[in-house]
């Protein structure tokens, strides 16, 4: 019995300690908040696993903030959200749906590889 | 291997679908044309705008004409069938993601809720005319083998996007079929009996002609 307490609380500590690992969750869909009432379930999108298979080390083109003067995708931050430059609603620049549509279909179809048609991401 | 086929259907198979129903439509509506202007010149003699207008908007009502009162049941899924056909292919949601996305080409999308009852729609429409065929002694009497290819023709783009909207079977083989039915349906449209799109309108402006120029009474 004096053995099986010890362990127990280590086994409490471990798993304790694998939240912070679990909240550091990987992305596996595109859940835009700023889509308030989107039209069909959110994008499958495993981020490690597309990267790794798509032998992408980058950040760019996906994560980028503006172009420069040659209309190359100057190398953005991470952090910084789709929407906090693309809007949902038609104004300045790309909107945001067609920000994603865009990025996602058009390197899919110079690759020759991944999703094209809607319900490859969009799976119900 | 998916990636190649769609991009095959969606660009030159789609392109060449498009080309042969616009130069396909001009062809058919031109060789008619010259044929009347050969064989038939008091038809378009007769034929007068004012006489032909007044008929097509009044068989465009819903039992507006003793034809649509003759049988409720045809004309109610008549104009239910084809209201549908032509609105949801046009402003179904994806497909004005596409207009968007391919032509830059903004505008405004049916629900998806009503857009999928329309679709279902125009397939309970298909199975009513095909039912008739079958069951209703004249209409089965004037059908042919040509009127059951292009019922099927017609139909086949709302079952393969209905499928594939739903993702019912394989998606990636139901949204290729869906796009080869699509393109099918488009080219085929000046050869076959769904050419009643580009001269039925000419057929009823001749008729309202004859019978208020020339007999001087209503054709409704």
């Amino acid at each position: 019995m004096k053995k099986i307490i010890p362990a127990l609380l280590a086994m409490v500590l471990v798993l304790v300690f694998m939240l912070p690992a679990f909240g550091q969750e990987d992305i596996v869909e595109l859940k835009d908040p700023a889509f308030t009432a989107p039209k069909r379930p959110a994008a499958v999108f495993k981020h490690d696993e597309h990267n790794e298979l798509a032998q992408i080390d980058d950040c760019t083109p996906c994560h980028h903030e503006d172009v420069d003067e040659e209309g190359q995708f100057i190398e953005g931050d991470p952090d910084y959200k789709c929407a906090d430059c693309h809007t949902v609603e038609k104004g300045n620049g790309t909107p945001l749906q067609l920000a994603y549509h865009k990025m996602c279909i058009d390197c899919h179809t110079e690759k020759k590889a991944g999703p094209v048609a809607c319900g490859q991401c969009h799976v119900k | 291997m998916f990636n190649e086929i769609y991009e095959l259907v969606t660009g030159p198979l789609a392109w060449i679908g498009w080309g042969i129903f616009l130069l396909g439509s001009v062809y058919k509506l031109a060789s008619l044309w010259s044929l009347a202007k050969k064989k038939d010149t008091s038809s378009i003699y007769y034929t007068k705008a004012k006489f032909g207008l007044r008929s097509i908007a009044q068989w465009s009502l819903p039992f507006g004409t003793l034809g649509w009162r003759e049988t409720p049941s045809v004309t109610v899924v008549t104009f239910v069938f084809h209201i549908c056909l032509i609105l949801v292919p046009i402003f179904l949601s994806a497909h004005v993601i596409l207009w968007e996305e391919w032509f830059g080409v903004s505008i405004p999308a049916l629900p998806n809720h009503v857009a999928d009852v329309m679709t279902l729609l125009v397939i309970a429409g298909g199975t009513f005319f095909a039912w008739r065929r079958f069951s209703v002694p004249e209409v089965a009497f004037v059908t042919s083998g040509h009127d059951w290819f292009v019922l099927g023709v017609v139909v086949a783009p709302f079952l393969t996007g209905f499928l594939a909207y739903h993702q019912i079977f394989n998606y990636e083989v139901m949204i290729v079929l869906h796009v080869i039915t699509g393109i099918a349906w488009l080219a085929l449209i000046p050869f076959t009996r769904l050419s009643h799109m580009l001269v039925s309108w000419y057929s009823r402006a001749y008729i309202g002609s004859e019978f208020q120029g020339v007999r001087h009474c209503k054709d409704w």
